[in-house]
């Protein structure tokens, strides 16, 4: 049963890509032993007698005399097993052979990504016409270059650059504060020189240019990093109320020469400044303002501090001034709306995210309790107070500070009657509510100490005229002068 | 408890190691009768012959080569070269054959061959008394590499070398060799060949360096220490492989890191711990790596090489630039 | 050329005991005295050693080799020197010495991995006293100087000898190697193979003396002997190796014989030197003139000579099988044995290498 194999072309040791047949020492049908020499091939103008690999009957010359031909191809097939007993079936297909295996491993350059390299041992003088080959003196010659990617299984997850901090190796001899290592855990120990935040350079910088403070995030990244978006987000929430800000302390003082103190433009008061500009130069301002007896409103107040719906909570001035707000609004829903320039449209909206501003020792944020409208007083009041609180901590999350469709700032707790408030951008009016004073006034056509304060109002002209805005502080006051008509307008 | 010079504690513990083990030879130029140009080998061939204390030829190939082949006859030896600058060549020696041939033959052959080299500047010598090559040699797989400075380190890094299986390039401060320390030659070694050394603790800045530049750096922290900066001094002690986790664990505590080394900054060992020490601990890093070292020039002559060398004042500029990221 | 250098002639200088004809003649200060038996095992070892060299380059010109350093021509320098050695004896090899490898009990099939790209050598030298191949040219005769140094300090009577050819003498290592093994009086054989050629480069460009009178130079003897004459190099090797069991220090041998092939398989001759040069040293082939003193001589007949040739080929048959069965190593082997005592750096190299190859759908090797 005859056996095929082919004999590929080799590469002969000299990063030999092609070579030429020369003369064939050997014919189809002819008997030839191992290593008798079949075939010469040019090489480097020297000719290199191939001995065969196989003992066997030459079956097929696969080139002819003068013909080129690729390292790698075949070049002539032998019946290892002429007329035998092989086990295998006749199949007539050469079947591949330990030595083409090799071959195949050779690389199957074309000639022109060949380099050439003149003077090395061997190497021929170029011939008209065709190809430069390269010769080596040792080695099998420069192999190709992969062109494509081998696929890859499903993808690992990544790894996370702390994921493969295991616990490291104590060093010898290292005192106990060095050993451990992980940043987490040195925060442990307390003390803000010994806490490692973990954040990469471009992202350090960010919190640079907007003065945060990296020890006071807790990272979002893989590993408890700190990203980008933690960053931006935690702006305006420092702490700010220890004297050591972020940045050093040497641009906190006055320099002597010029006696000028210079304060760079960042963070809380960076974002401030844009939102002012913003909303100041976008909608066209106008502020009113009325006078109001609040000495009702300030005896319910009183009343409230004890009663026991408001036990758990603290009930101020602000807590009834937002409620009538909410009531006003619900009476003239145009003011609590936002000018959509791109759409060209104005949305009025129907839940009230009412904004409070607040001071921090960072800077002015507005928080805003999300439908506030929907709130009992109690629960107005719990939220009141925890907005408070958590401002004054610098832990408002950004998403507080968002969606606020009405705001109220506070100008009394400073003493202040009144202002020109400037809107919160994305909303057409803001509540200025001044100081409650004992002040002489007229009740019931005699003079009487009553408790009075001012209302002012800015609004977006654009979309709040002097009627709408007027009708909205008015009432509003009149909530405030006579309670009651909770009852009769809520 | 001996108080003893570094050149000193070298000696006792390259005696100890003869003392040892029957197997230890010292092989170099002017090692026997003189004693070596540093006394490092002082006293050793009266007490252990010249059999086992060889006067050499001139030719540092010659010694390196002759060494690999006393190894695979079973032998121990220890070769001095007698200055870093004349190390090359011996070069081909050491890369070609002392780092590859367990390699090649499948770990059928050991050389546990140490390759003393005194090295570094700052004693006002002439060309090539003054090298910094520990680089090349870091940069050959197949050899470890290390490098003293202090006494104890020395005394006991010398004989866990000689007793070492793998060829070890041992680098010798050369400018520290009077450097005196007590040292403990009853007692165990206090630390493995291949652990670095917190040689100061701090919390502000990891300043890393080995060889002749640790006490410069433990001075210029003492030093910063007056001015209110905090800093930790690594000693990395073994050069190739490097203790990368004592490395990375000051690095993380501190965010700062400054390298210290004599040898040009260029392609420099300096340069493979900034590359690591970033990638690894990249996140905990408040600035870049800074390095502190010689220039990209051959070394200098010598009326001008304190102003090649790091200095105090160099490496504490170096902290300051990283603070202030 | 400008130099003219002193041309190597066959002159009384020429250690010679049989000639290129095949006649036996003698010499002064050397002589041999063996039983027909050990003429024919000589005889055997010739043809062996050309077999391995042949079939060897027949596997590299099937492509089962990369490359293959040809010993054609060089038979009767090593398998003289390689039998003079004696058990306890340490040889130190170029990369061309598969001779000398037969004769101290090699299998040739040890030679192959590293000309076939899966190992850089990787036998254990200790087992029969035959160092790595040394690629780098004339570094080894300086480790067998040390080693020799070694055995001076073991009380040993073993005896060292370094292998190099005519283009190593040039080289600074082996020159310093004469320089310790002379003050050193280590016992030493110095065995130079000047095969004429180091690449293309003749003998007049490494020399401008015969090389066997450099030793004087050094302050030791030097000896030049018909490389193509396994007696002669048998019996002058014997005398350098004793000189050096006694204690009488190196000897250099200069082995005068001629490289028939090319430097490697890669190497062109045609480019540098004259068929005619070759058809020269032919007549002087190291077996054909055993051939004829055996058969001359009546110490062998055609029935001896066809059997030596059958077990030429079944070694030939071996060297195949044993060559085309070599295992491909696998990737992370490229890792091992890089340190004897291990590496932290390595261990976490090779992790993260095994990592990066796992995570292929399909493993290439």
């Amino acid at each position: 049963m005859p056996t095929f194999k082919d004999f590929k072309l080799p590469d002969l040791g000299e990063g030999l890509t092609e070579g030429e047949i020369l003369k064939w020492l050997v014919q189809p049908g002819d008997d030839v032993k191992l290593n008798q020499p079949i075939v010469e091939v040019e090489t480097a103008k020297a000719a290199v007698e191939i001995p065969s690999p196989y003992a066997g009957t030459v079956t097929t010359l696969h080139h002819a005399e003068g013909d080129t031909v690729d390292v790698g191809s075949p070049i002539i097939t032998f019946d290892v097993d002429p007329g035998g007993t092989a086990a295998d079936d006749g199949v007539a297909a050469p079947a591949q052979t330990p030595v083409a295996a090799q071959a195949d491993m050779v690389p199957q350059l074309s000639a022109s990504q060949v380099p050439h390299e003149p003077g090395m041992i061997g190497s021929p003088a170029p011939k008209a016409g065709t190809e430069e080959k390269i010769e080596v003196l040792v080695g099998t010659g420069p192999k190709s270059g992969k062109l494509t990617r081998r696929p890859r299984k499903a993808p690992t997850p990544a790894v996370s650059p702390p994921a493969d901090r295991t616990p490291p190796r104590p060093p010898a001899r290292v005192s106990a504060a060095a050993v451990g290592a992980h940043a987490a855990e040195l925060a442990a120990a307390g003390g803000a020189a010994e806490v490692r935040v973990l954040a990469k350079p471009p992202v350090r910088k960010l919190a640079r240019d907007l003065g945060v403070d990296l020890r006071q995030i807790s990272g979002t990244g893989p590993g408890g990093t700190i990203t980008r978006g933690d960053v931006e987000g935690a702006v305006g929430d420092e702490v700010g109320t220890q004297p050591t800000e972020s940045a050093p302390s040497r641009d906190r003082e006055f320099d002597p020469a010029t006696r000028e103190q210079r304060i760079p433009i960042k963070g809380v008061r960076k974002m401030m400044a844009a939102a002012m500009v913003d909303s100041a130069f976008t909608a066209p301002h106008v502020t009113i303002f009325t006078t109001v007896d609040v000495t009702p409103a300030m005896e319910l107040v009183e009343r409230w501090k004890t009663a026991r719906e408001f036990a758990e909570v603290r009930v101020t001035p602000l807590l009834l001034v937002a409620k009538a707000l909410m009531v006003a609004v619900k009476r003239n829903p145009l003011i609590n709306s936002t000018w959509d320039e791109a759409a060209q449209e104005i949305v009025v909206k129907d839940y009230v995210n009412l904004g409070i501003a607040a001071a921090t020792p960072r800077g002015l944020i507005v928080p805003n309790i999300k439908a506030a409208d929907k709130l009992t007083l109690p629960e107005l009041a719990a939220e009141l107070q925890q907005l408070v609180a958590t401002a004054r901590d610098g832990k408002t999350p950004p998403a507080d500070m968002q969606g606020g469709t009405i705001t109220i700032t506070n100008v009394g707790v400073f003493g202040v009657d009144n202002g020109t408030p400037i809107l919160n951008p994305g909303e057409s009016a803001i509540l200025c509510f001044g100081a409650v004073r004992d002040m002489p006034w007229v009740h019931e056509g005699e003079i009487a100490i009553r408790k009075v304060t001012q209302l002012s109002l800015s609004f977006d002209h654009r979309i709040v005229d002097g009627q709408l805005g007027s009708q909205f502080i008015a009432d509003v006051a009149a909530l405030l002068a006579e309670p009651t008509l909770f009852v009769a307008w809520g | 408890m001996a108080t003893l010079t570094l050149g000193k504690a070298l000696n006792e513990g390259l005696r100890k190691s003869m003392e040892t083990d029957s197997k230890v030879l010292i092989m170099g130029e002017d090692v026997g009768r003189l004693g070596g140009v540093f006394r490092v080998t002082d006293g050793l061939q009266k007490d252990f012959g010249e059999d086992r204390v060889i006067d050499t030829p001139l030719a540092e190939s010659g010694i390196i080569g002759t060494a690999v082949g006393l190894a695979i006859r079973g032998f121990r030896p220890v070769c001095e070269i007698q200055f870093d600058g004349f190390v090359f060549p011996a070069f081909d020696q050491i890369v070609s054959q002392v780092a590859k041939m367990h390699y090649r033959s499948a770990g059928h052959v050991k050389l546990p061959i140490t390759i003393r080299i005194p090295f570094g500047g700052g004693i006002g010598a002439v060309e090539h008394h003054s090298e910094s090559p520990e680089s090349y040699f870091c940069h050959t797989p197949g050899l470890k590499v290390v490098s003293c400075s202090n006494p104890v380190d020395a005394y006991w890094m010398i004989q866990q070398a000689v007793a070492s299986d793998d060829p070890i390039v041992f680098f010798e401060p050369k400018r520290r060799y009077w450097d005196k320390a007590d040292v403990d030659t009853a007692g165990a070694a206090p630390l493995s060949l291949w652990d670095a050394n917190v040689a100061r603790e701090g919390s502000q800045a990891t300043v890393i360096t080995y060889g002749p530049s640790v006490k410069t750096c433990l001075e210029a922290a003492a030093a910063a220490q007056q001015e209110g900066q905090d800093l930790e001094v690594i000693d990395l002690r073994s050069l190739s492989p490097i203790d990368w986790e004592a490395v990375f664990t000051s690095v993380r505590k501190t965010g700062h890191a400054i390298v210290v080394a004599e040898a040009p900054v260029y392609a420099s060992l300096s340069a493979e711990v900034a590359a690591r020490v970033t990638e690894r601990c990249f996140y905990e890093l408040e600035a870049p790596v800074l390095r502190v070292t010689g220039f990209s020039t051959p070394y200098p002559t010598s009326r001008i090489e304190e102003d090649y060398l790091p200095d105090l004042d160099r490496i504490l500029d170096a902290v300051d630039r990283s603070l202030a990221f | 050329m400008a130099v003219q250098s002193v041309q190597p002639s066959e002159g009384p200088e020429l250690v010679q005991l049989l000639t290129p004809e095949g006649e036996r003649v003698e010499h002064p200060d050397y002589s041999l005295d063996l039983t027909f038996g050990e003429y024919r095992d000589l005889y055997r070892d010739l043809v062996m050693v050309r077999r391995i060299d042949t079939e060897a380059t027949a596997l590299q010109r099937q492509g089962e080799l990369g490359l293959w350093a040809s010993l054609l021509g060089q038979e009767a320098a090593q398998v003289g020197a390689g039998r003079a050695l004696l058990s306890q004896d340490f040889a130190f090899p170029t990369y061309r010495e598969h001779g000398v490898a037969y004769c101290k009990g090699v299998d040739p099939v040890t030679l192959l991995g590293l000309f076939r790209g899966v190992n850089q050598g990787g036998w254990n030298p200790y087992d029969k006293g035959f160092q790595l191949y040394t690629i780098v040219i004339g570094s080894q005769t300086l480790h067998a100087t040390g080693y020799a140094m070694g055995l001076q300090r073991d009380g040993s009577d073993g005896a060292v000898m370094a292998f190099f050819g005519d283009g190593a003498s040039s080289q600074g290592d082996v020159n310093e190697a004469f320089v310790w093994s002379s003050v050193f009086q280590a016992p030493v054989v110095f065995f130079c193979q000047n095969n004429q050629w180091a690449i293309s480069e003749p003998l007049e460009r490494q020399s401008r003396i015969p090389l066997y009178q450099r030793a004087l130079g050094f302050g030791f003897p030097g000896v030049r002997v018909d490389g193509n004459d396994v007696l002669a190099v048998l019996a002058v090797a014997r005398d350098a190796l004793a000189r050096a069991r006694e204690g009488s220090g190196p000897t250099l041998i200069e082995a005068f014989t001629y490289r028939m092939g090319p430097h490697t398989t890669s190497d062109d001759p045609t480019r540098y030197r004259l068929a005619a040069e070759l058809e020269t040293w032919k007549l002087k082939d190291p077996i054909e003139r055993m051939k004829a003193y055996l058969s001359r001589n009546g110490m062998a007949d055609g029935d001896f000579f066809a059997q030596v040739d059958a077990e030429a080929d079944a070694l030939a048959a071996h060297i195949r099988a044993g060559c085309l069965s070599l295992p491909d190593p696998d990737p992370l082997t490229l890792f091992d044995h890089v340190y004897a005592g291990g590496s932290s750096l390595l261990e976490e190299e090779r992790e993260q290498v095994a990592a990066y190859l796992a995570s292929f759908e399909e493993a290439v090797h």
